[in-house]
């Protein structure tokens, strides 16, 4: 069967996503003059630095002037600020696609590395810790509470919901966030407001193992607090959606059993809308954990965004995140599209 | 359905009712203030600190006072242009003013303050003193100053303190702290030095020492009076305006920040702010969704291929990275986090419209319509977009929040307008400046609450009309 066209426009959607962010990626750092504006602030720091080695050698200023300008041009012609940037742009997107990202101006990794790489690369487990934990809890919160919801319609448990799901869309999951530090860490004392681990951190593996799940429980809680409402409430309207039909109709009046008509008949026709659903849930969390990370100083990426932003921003820093960002999420949606197309027969007959 | 009786259904819901009324509160509150504030609140006012300089810093509301067991101070505000009595004196006439201040919390203020503006004399500068009489009858002078002389090919008369007033800071002021330690030593026959009193003046002033310990005060209530002198050098000189400040631990309806913002007024315009907001971001976003969407449905062919494809790829892009990239290079500006938000909003409702008109591009009505001769704008225009306006007016309410939140986490990450204050970046400086591990709650709850409920208006609003506008979910209740 041919299962390798759908996953190929699929992931091919996903790849032009990609791609067309990091073209605006390009054509705002080029049309706004900003990376002309990096370029030439490196060049400068980088003559700087040499003036005061050369200080040491040549005593005459008329002569320094003269080498420091030539040193300029050769530096402008190395870094291409000779040549527009939609020559030049072009070129530093294929190298940040090959994930040369460059270097930090003040911010350093854990290790004390300056490279771009580094940084930003040992928070994305960091990142995706808190990003898939609470993705998949309330996710699984979502099937259960949705399917079984989906048997007491008209409740006052389903009106609850449905009531909970319009609010939650209203709240800023930061301030949520912000509230629990203020009640649970501030007042209460009962977990950390911040951070990964403690000061200083346990050695031993388990102490600082559950040492970490402290310190997430509170970001992933907020988290989920937010999303699962809606994410019950859809897959509610999914599954009634398809228990009406008539084919569910018919498998019980053959008189199967209803455990094997809510698992076979209803959520298995259910689960690629479930999935879709969960997919469009997907960019919100990414936004969500870049903000929920900023509050609860969880050392992800979205904090690091945050660093960047503060005091001198590391403009180098901010371009590689956005990047690597996009990527993580096209990544996940990626799996979740392979996913979709193994449990959506029908995908695979027609186009 | 005609209007009144869509009105009519809309009312009669709970969330509808709630969300209608809801609104109006915030349409009344944002008229207000764009009638009270002025229009540049944001840079002559809220970023201007000269404004709070008489305020207390981080302190609670007024009304935290009557859940404490023990009050705190509220913030006193002598103000006095037309000098209460005149008294000649051999050296000229002396005005005063007496501010009477009945004090009953054993908290000190958290600060004194005095300003003097507009002296105006015609030849020998005036000298100002201020007193501080207290319930136990002792007084003492906590304040001398002589205005400024002439300055050398200077001519009278003199206008000193005019554009700049003079602003004093007692409790830091040095010449104060030895009035109060003269005042201890003669008095109580305590002797301390600058140091030990430092830091510590409003409490000597407003307490009785008790015992060994230099630590030791007790609270003095009652009825202090404070008197302030102008010692005038000839007829017609005069002191503008005096104003004494006795710092509260309590302010205004809402407490203040760390920089003794008024947060009240914060929270206040923050409404008319919101609001425009999610409505111009909803308004162009449904606007361009749905010309998109009736465009790709109804023209088909390659024009409904290119829509599809470019608003599959925007859908699908995560937008809080791009915004936050976008904002940092571009620089900071309210206009450009609605043009962000316009730009990755609407693709979810070209697709809903495309879906809605390819169906209806099917019925006779349009067919016949075509047949007669209509042109495609006309069809589009006056046949299939008044079909889908009530659904679209419902989306357009459903977008109004999505804009509100996104801009006030985007304030939360420092990339607010900075010319514009709003509630999330009332948040972002409460969470920078660390308020909120100090636990300067009322810094941090109620611009939340005002983001929440706000986008809860548009929600309610939008249920509300949900069953008006799509007549299958109008069914009886079970």
């Amino acid at each position: 069967m041919s299962l390798f066209r759908p996953l190929l426009v699929r992931s091919l959607t996903m790849v032009g996503v990609f791609f067309v962010v990091l073209l605006m990626l390009v054509l705002t750092l080029g049309l706004t003059g900003f990376s002309d504006r990096i370029l030439a602030a490196t060049i400068g720091e980088q003559l700087r630095a040499e003036r005061t080695a050369l200080a040491e050698t040549i005593r005459d200023p008329d002569e320094m002037e003269k080498v420091l300008e030539k040193r300029r041009e050769e530096l402008e012609i190395f870094y291409g600020l000779r040549t527009p940037w939609y020559y030049r742009l072009p070129r530093t997107a294929l190298r940040v696609l090959t994930l040369d990202l460059g270097e930090a101006r003040s911010l350093r990794s854990f290790d004390g590395s300056n490279r771009v790489f580094d940084i930003v690369t040992e928070r994305v487990p960091n990142s995706m810790l808190l990003l898939t934990s609470s993705f998949i809890i309330t996710a699984i919160i979502g099937i259960i509470g949705g399917s079984y919801l989906a048997t007491r319609q008209g409740s006052w448990l389903d009106r609850f919901v449905s009531g909970f799901a319009a609010v939650s869309f209203a709240i800023p999951t930061w301030w949520i966030g912000i509230l629990f530090i203020l009640i649970l860490s501030i007042q209460l004392r009962i977990l950390p407001s911040g951070g990964m681990y403690s000061t200083p951190p346990p050695t031993e593996l388990l102490p600082r193992f559950f040492d970490l799940v402290s310190h997430a429980l509170l970001p992933i809680i907020t988290l989920v607090l937010v999303s699962f409402g809606p994410s019950i409430y859809s897959i509610r309207t999914i599954t009634l959606n398809i228990a009406q039909e008539d084919h569910v109709k018919i498998a019980r009046a053959k008189g199967l059993p209803e455990s094997r008509v809510r698992l076979r008949h209803i959520l298995r026709v259910a689960a690629p809308p479930i999935v879709t659903g969960l997919m469009f849930g997907l960019a919100g969390s990414v936004s969500g954990s870049i903000l929920v990370e900023t509050v609860f100083n969880w050392q992800g990426m979205g904090r690091l965004y945050y660093d960047a932003l503060a005091g001198t921003p590391d403009e180098n820093v901010i371009v590689a995140l956005t990047f690597i960002f996009t990527l993580m999420y096209v990544v996940i949606r990626i799996v979740l599209e392979v996913l979709y197309v193994f449990l959506d027969p029908r995908v695979r007959y027609t186009d | 359905m005609n209007r009144a009786s869509a009105l009519q259904v809309l009312l009669r819901s709970g969330p509808g009712f709630g969300g209608v009324s809801l609104l109006c509160l915030l349409i009344a509150v944002a008229v207000y203030v764009l009638l009270v504030f002025p229009l540049d609140f944001g840079e002559s006012r809220w970023s201007n600190p000269i404004v709070w300089v008489d305020n207390p810093k981080a302190v609670p509301p007024v009304w935290t006072n009557s859940l404490r067991r023990e009050a705190r101070p509220p913030h006193r505000i002598f103000e006095g242009t037309e000098p209460h009595t005149v008294q000649m004196a051999r050296s000229g006439p002396v005005h005063s003013w007496r501010f009477p201040l009945t004090y009953a919390s054993s908290h000190p203020p958290t600060f004194l303050a005095v300003t003097l503006a507009d002296v105006k004399y015609a030849e020998r500068p005036p000298l100002v003193l201020i007193s501080l009489k207290r319930p136990d009858g002792k007084q003492l002078r906590i304040y001398r100053h002589t205005v400024r002389g002439p300055r050398e090919g200077e001519s009278g008369p003199f206008l000193r303190y005019g554009r700049t007033p003079l602003r004093v800071q007692l409790s830091t002021d040095e010449a104060t702290v030895t009035a109060v330690q003269n005042f201890l030593a003669d008095e109580f026959d305590l002797r301390l030095d600058g140091a030990q009193i430092g830091g510590r003046v409003d409490q000597f002033l407003f307490g009785v020492p008790t015992g060994d310990s230099v630590k030791a005060l007790t609270p003095l209530t009652g009825d202090y009076e404070i008197i302030v002198q102008a010692a005038l050098r000839e007829e017609g000189d005069s002191v503008g305006k005096v104003r004494f400040v006795v710092g509260g631990a309590v302010f205004g309806l809402m407490g203040t920040d760390s920089l003794g913002r008024d947060l009240a007024r914060g929270l206040l315009f923050g409404v008319p702010v919101a609001l425009f907001i999610g409505v111009i971001s909803a308004l162009m976003s449904t606007a361009i969704g749905t010309s998109l969407g009736i465009a790709s449905g109804y023209l088909g062919g390659r024009a409904d291929i290119t829509i599809q494809r470019i608003s599959d790829i925007v859908a699908n892009v995560p937008v809080l990275p791009l915004l936050i990239f976008m904002l940092f290079i571009v620089g900071p500006s309210l206009w450009m986090i609605i043009f962000i938000l316009v730009v990755f909003g609407w693709p979810g409702l070209t697709i809903q419209i495309r879906s809605m008109v390819l169906h209806m591009r099917t019925n006779q009505l349009l067919e016949a319509i075509q047949s007669l001769g209509a042109s495609r704008r006309r069809v589009m225009f006056r046949h299939i977009l008044p079909q889908i306006t009530p659904y679209v007016f419902a989306q357009l309410i459903f977008g109004a929040p999505a804009a509100i939140l996104s801009e006030a986490g985007l304030s939360f990450l420092g990339l607010g307008d900075p010319s514009i204050p709003t509630w999330g970046q009332i948040l972002e400086a409460g969470f920078r400046t660390g308020g909120i591990y100090l636990g300067y709650w009322w810094w941090i709850v109620p611009p939340g609450l005002c983001i929440v409920l706000t986008a809860l208006t548009f929600m309610l609003l939008g249920l509300g009309i949900e069953p008006v506008v799509n007549p299958r979910l109008r069914r009886s209740p079970p």
